[in-house]
């Protein structure tokens, strides 16, 4: 036992050497100590056990001293409380022990056992209270029924159910998808045949409604390697998935081994696309000269290199977007391997392609018709120059030409790269120049004014802030005014009420006027008159666009503010 | 022909008569009508579907004409009945009615 040897041995008051804390001083002056209040204890326990004995004298005695103790307790509580006798000192004694024993009465058990006794006697008591209980329990049933509608409520808010009824389009592919995982389970070792069945099963399709089916099923996220099943064994050419983030890496393999005359494939976001199933898709798929991948962020440097080895002589259609791994080693291996046969090629969101000048030395095929250079990652690495040069080597025959996103174009590149190497008579058909602020109205007006674009069908120049009227009317002073069925002229902050009098296109389907400020009801009205095929016009952010704008019927305002508030 | 109802006409000319307020629920055929086509006088010819998935498709519109109206504290809404064999067909005409 610890004991210091220097420590004075008890005696007077004042031995303890050194500083006190406040409350030992106090508890000193009041002669609290350990010893004085275990004394006490004693005393009352005494006490107490001499009052047992002199009550329950003929009772038998208890075997345990502990319980016997805790029943006296108990009464002796209840008459001291009950009577109210006892002195000041008596009453706090008790006080206390109850305060002791109301400890384990907190407990639940407790509880239960205090509301079932009060319970019990109202449903003996009459019939009325009978009857007020079954209302209670009635009234209960409810509150439960209540609270699971709201639970289920609330679940279905999670999913986005809001719609209680389901529309047909969901309860159709829960049925496919029921039944193929179905299907699946029973015919697990004859496994290959599995899709043979589904389509006898689930009724046939026709081929060219496959790829309706496919857009049905990706709009509602509901493509997996089940549903994907449908599209196996088939004669289908064309298939775009639209998306393909629920289909593993053991789904495209089946894919590639079961529809073997695939020319065109598009992939969107196929983030479980491995190098096993790209390689699988090259190899499986002889007639493959298309293909659009949006996502294949598994695959890296090596493979993309063996994939384009394999494909050497046959890619025509190359598009890729949104993964870091395509470097500018795999876009040279693209470009040396299968540059001569290309004739289509899109570089979107590619943060590790820098070296887009590769471009014009390889892109040399006759019949070259869609390039689109998206959002690089370095806004200098598509310039000026390097874009004129490709237009000076395809620029001919271009049907498409897509660079959202370079904002490091400017003027030079319209007056020598657009306006130099695009024919006169130009096969143009989409034109979209997204986000090039430091394009201006000269050079497009002088561009529009020497091409005649015959053909255009699409073009956008969302945000490029500095065009003004005069590049608008100039573009529809050219042929194009007869072709164009979509344009987007988002953002245009410069543009006055003048640009959209010329604004009469007979095939004009689509316009986004967001954010042009000057468009108001008038422009509104003026432009349904004008234009009697445009179903849509987008009027997000402009103001004085009012709910009392005229409009020709079957022409829809979308994103007024005044539809929305 | 009524203006409260709508008729429907299948592939092989089966013609299917619902009322204008089910027909409304499917924003194709809504447009239909209100637009400024013939289809406005009542009849919409839907060439594309055989009459079995028409007649489904009309049994759908109906069905959720009858039951999305109904308040939340009532009982749970019966199912709605797709036979296996023309579920994919019905998806592309589902698809094709915006329904």
């Amino acid at each position: 036992m610890y004991r210091s040897r220097n420590r004075p041995k008890r005696g007077g008051e004042n031995e303890v050497k050194g500083p006190n804390s406040a409350l030992t001083q106090f508890l000193r002056e009041e002669g609290i100590s350990a010893e004085n209040i275990k004394q006490k204890w004693y005393q009352r326990q005494s006490k107490k056990q001499e009052d047992a004995t002199d009550e329950k004298k003929g009772k038998a005695e208890d075997d345990s001293f502990t319980a016997e103790i805790s029943r006296v307790v108990e009464d002796e509580e209840i008459d001291e409380i009950g009577t109210g006798s006892g002195t000041e000192t008596e009453r706090a004694q008790v006080s206390y022990d109850a305060r002791m024993k109301l400890v384990p009465a907190d407990s639940d058990e407790e509880e239960y056992e205090t509301s079932h006794i009060s319970d019990t006697p109202v449903s003996l008591s009459s019939a009325n209270d009978r009857e007020s209980l079954t209302k209670k329990r009635q009234n209960t049933a409810k509150i439960i029924q209540n609270r699971r509608r709201k639970r289920k409520r609330a679940a279905d808010l999670l999913d986005r159910r809001v719609n209680k009824v389901s529309s047909l389009q969901s309860l159709c592919i829960t049925k496919i998808s029921e039944n193929i995982s179905k299907w699946q389970k029973e015919a697990d070792e004859s496994s290959k045949l599995v899709f043979n069945k589904l389509r006898d099963v689930l009724g046939g399709v026709s081929t060219a409604n496959l790829n309706n089916l496919a857009k049905a099923l990706s709009k509602n996220r509901a493509l997996n390697d089940h549903t994907l099943q449908l599209f196996l064994k088939t004669d289908l050419k064309r298939l775009t998935f639209s998306d393909c983030s629920k289909i593993s890496f053991d789904g495209y393999k089946t894919l590639a081994i079961f529809s073997p005359h695939l020319t065109e494939l598009s992939l969107q976001m196929c983030g479980q696309l491995n190098h096993e199933s790209l390689l699988y898709i090259a190899e499986k798929l002889p007639n493959l000269k298309s293909l659009n991948l949006d996502g294949p962020f598994l695959i890296n440097e090596d493979t993309w290199e063996k994939f384009f080895v394999i494909m050497k002589g046959r890619l025509e259609e190359f598009h890729i977007s949104n993964t870091h791994r395509f470097t500018d080693k795999s876009l040279s291996n693209l470009l040396i391997n299968c540059g001569s046969t290309l004739v289509s090629l899109g570089l979107s969101r590619l943060d590790s392609i820098s070296n887009y000048a590769l471009l014009p030395q390889y892109l040399v095929n006759d019949e070259f018709h869609s390039l689109c250079i998206e959002y690089p990652f370095n806004e200098e690495d598509v310039n000026d120059e390097i874009i004129i040069n490709l237009l000076g080597q395809i620029g001919r025959t271009l049907r498409k030409l897509v660079l959202n996103g370079c904002i490091d174009l400017t003027d030079s590149m319209i007056i020598n790269g657009l306006t130099a190497f695009i024919p006169e008579k130009c096969p143009l058909e989409v034109l979209s120049l997204e986000e090039s602020d430091q394009i201006t109205t000269d050079s497009l007006s002088y561009f529009f004014s020497k091409v005649e674009l015959n053909n255009l069908i699409e073009c956008s120049f969302r945000r490029c802030l500095q065009l003004g009227d005069m590049a608008i009317i100039e573009l529809l002073l050219n042929g194009a005014r007869d072709s164009l069925r979509s344009l987007n002229l988002n953002s245009l902050k410069e543009l006055t009420k003048e640009a959209f009098v010329a604004l009469a296109c007979p095939n004009l389907t689509y316009l986004d006027l967001g954010f042009v400020r000057c468009v108001d009801d008038s422009v509104i009205q003026m432009l349904g008159e004008q234009n009697p095929n445009l179903t849509v016009i987008d009027v997000f952010g402009d103001n004085l666009v009012t709910e009392k704008a005229t409009m020709r019927p079957g022409l829809t305002l979308i994103g007024r503010q005044s539809d929305s508030i | 022909m009524s203006q409260d109802f709508v008729t429907l006409v299948s592939k092989d000319d089966k013609e299917y008569e619902i009322s204008r307020s089910a027909a409304m629920i499917s924003p194709t055929l809504k447009a239909m009508i209100e637009g400024p086509f013939r289809e406005r006088k009542g009849r919409i010819e839907l060439k594309q579907f055989d009459s079995h998935i028409l007649e489904k498709a009309v049994e759908y519109l109906n069905y959720n004409l009858k039951y999305s109206g109904v308040s939340e504290d009532d009982d749970e809404i019966p199912e709605f009945e797709i036979p296996t064999e023309m579920s994919l067909e019905l998806l592309l005409a589902a698809d094709y009615l915006s329904i």
